[in-house]
């Protein structure tokens, strides 16, 4: 509880940015953070450590030197109020950031890969709850990194207040976009090994004519491997659309597809979209049926 | 021995009665990649996705070789007429 109670103290010192309240803080919160460093194998604070001796050599080997700075070293940003501000303000790299509530309490610790893009998105979709953040850039953001430190904001917040950010949450879906795009690929059958009782054929009508829109794809829906794909699963995903997808090129689960498919469809290449059971056709024709606006009519229908 | 720009042309050509053709070689010289643009009065009524397959069945024997094949256009003279005229209005 006295973690908790410094921890609000703490971003309130932080904010009103004034440097002895800063200075005051830090000198209070200091016990609470070697506490946690004993819990917590994140820790960044090598100076930390022999002031826990009888920790420190068991600890040392877990010290995992994360990329971006505690929280409680940041000074929050006010989340601005114009759309157009927020490349301005914030940086559009990747890294973490925290969103504050107004009463200065986290809401929500995200990654992402640009910054100033996630908190605009949360500031449209939940106004109410956005209003500062602290941002963290991680210079070289490959996954782990981004993870890692994404883990030490989480694991620090948690240290000093005991909770898990309402936002994340499982079950909580206001600030994590469950965008379309996550869905995952369409499998036609279990495994190659498993013997059909209905011909491909029949699987792919099927499949078609139950969906409104199927994409068949080089690739999956989240990782396209051929431009085309790429192409129609971005022009997919920004009609706002909800279509199926289906990885050609998935040799487990969708054995002989191509060639089933070819012949299905009447059409040489891959991808291909279906649009109410009829082949519209490929990369080439959904480009043309977007810039005549043709295409939102359609997929409208 | 790949397929020639040429060799599409004349096929085209010959097949589709074009008023407007261009084949760009987009595979950097080994006949294995082309992008097509063309007007053809054949296309008049037809759906965007049968005129694609006029011109593949159309290339039928040159896709034996040819891997990638981007039809950028597939218009009738009157809808190439009124795109002019819209990129014109827009221009002046």
């Amino acid at each position: 509880m006295a973690a908790a109670t410094l921890n609000l103290l703490s971003i309130r010192a932080s904010s009103s940015s004034s440097p002895s309240s800063c200075t005051n803080y830090s000198s209070r919160i200091t016990p609470h953070i070697s506490f946690y460093s004993q819990l917590s194998r994140s820790t960044t604070f090598p100076s930390l450590s022999f002031k826990l001796p009888n920790n420190s050599n068991r600890h040392s080997a877990f010290i995992i030197v994360s990329a971006v700075k505690k929280l409680s070293e940041l000074e929050p940003i006010t989340v601005p109020s114009k759309p157009d501000d927020f490349s301005d303000e914030l940086p559009s790299d990747s890294g973490v950031y925290a969103v504050y509530d107004n009463n200065n309490d986290i809401q929500f610790i995200g990654v992402s890969r640009s910054i100033a893009a996630s908190v605009l998105s949360h500031r449209k979709s939940v106004p109410e709850l956005c209003s500062s953040v602290k941002v963290g850039v991680v210079d070289e953001p490959d996954r782990t990194t981004l993870t890692q430190a994404w883990k030490s904001w989480m694991e620090e917040h948690i240290a000093v207040t005991g909770k898990i950010p309402p936002g994340n949450e499982s079950g909580n879906g206001i600030w994590v976009n469950r965008a379309p795009r996550k869905k995952p690929d369409i499998r036609l059958t279990p495994g190659r090994n498993v013997q059909l009782t209905v011909p491909l054929a029949e699987l792919i009508d099927r499949l078609v004519k139950e969906n409104k829109v199927v994409a068949f794809i080089k690739g999956s829906r989240s990782a396209p491997l051929c431009g085309f794909s790429q192409k129609v699963v971005g022009i997919l995903d920004s009609q706002g659309v909800d279509y199926e997808s289906v990885d050609v090129l998935d040799e487990e689960h969708n054995l002989g597809l191509r060639e089933t498919l070819k012949n299905y469809s009447n059409w040489p290449t891959f991808p291909q979209i279906f649009v109410n059971g009829e082949l519209i056709g490929g990369c080439d024709i959904l480009v043309s049926m977007q810039e005549q606006g043709e295409l939102a009519s359609l997929l409208k229908k | 021995m790949g397929v020639t720009k040429e060799g599409v042309e004349a096929t085209l050509t010959s097949k589709m009665n074009p008023t407007h053709l261009e084949v760009i070689d987009t595979s950097g010289g080994c006949g294995a990649s082309f992008a097509i643009e063309i007007v053809s009065e054949q296309f008049e009524g037809k759906r965007l996705l049968e005129r694609h397959r006029m011109v593949n069945s159309a290339l039928a024997e040159e896709m034996k070789e040819i891997h990638a094949l981007s039809i950028k256009k597939a218009l009738t003279p009157t809808q190439q007429k009124a795109q002019q005229e819209s990129s014109n209005t827009q221009a002046a």
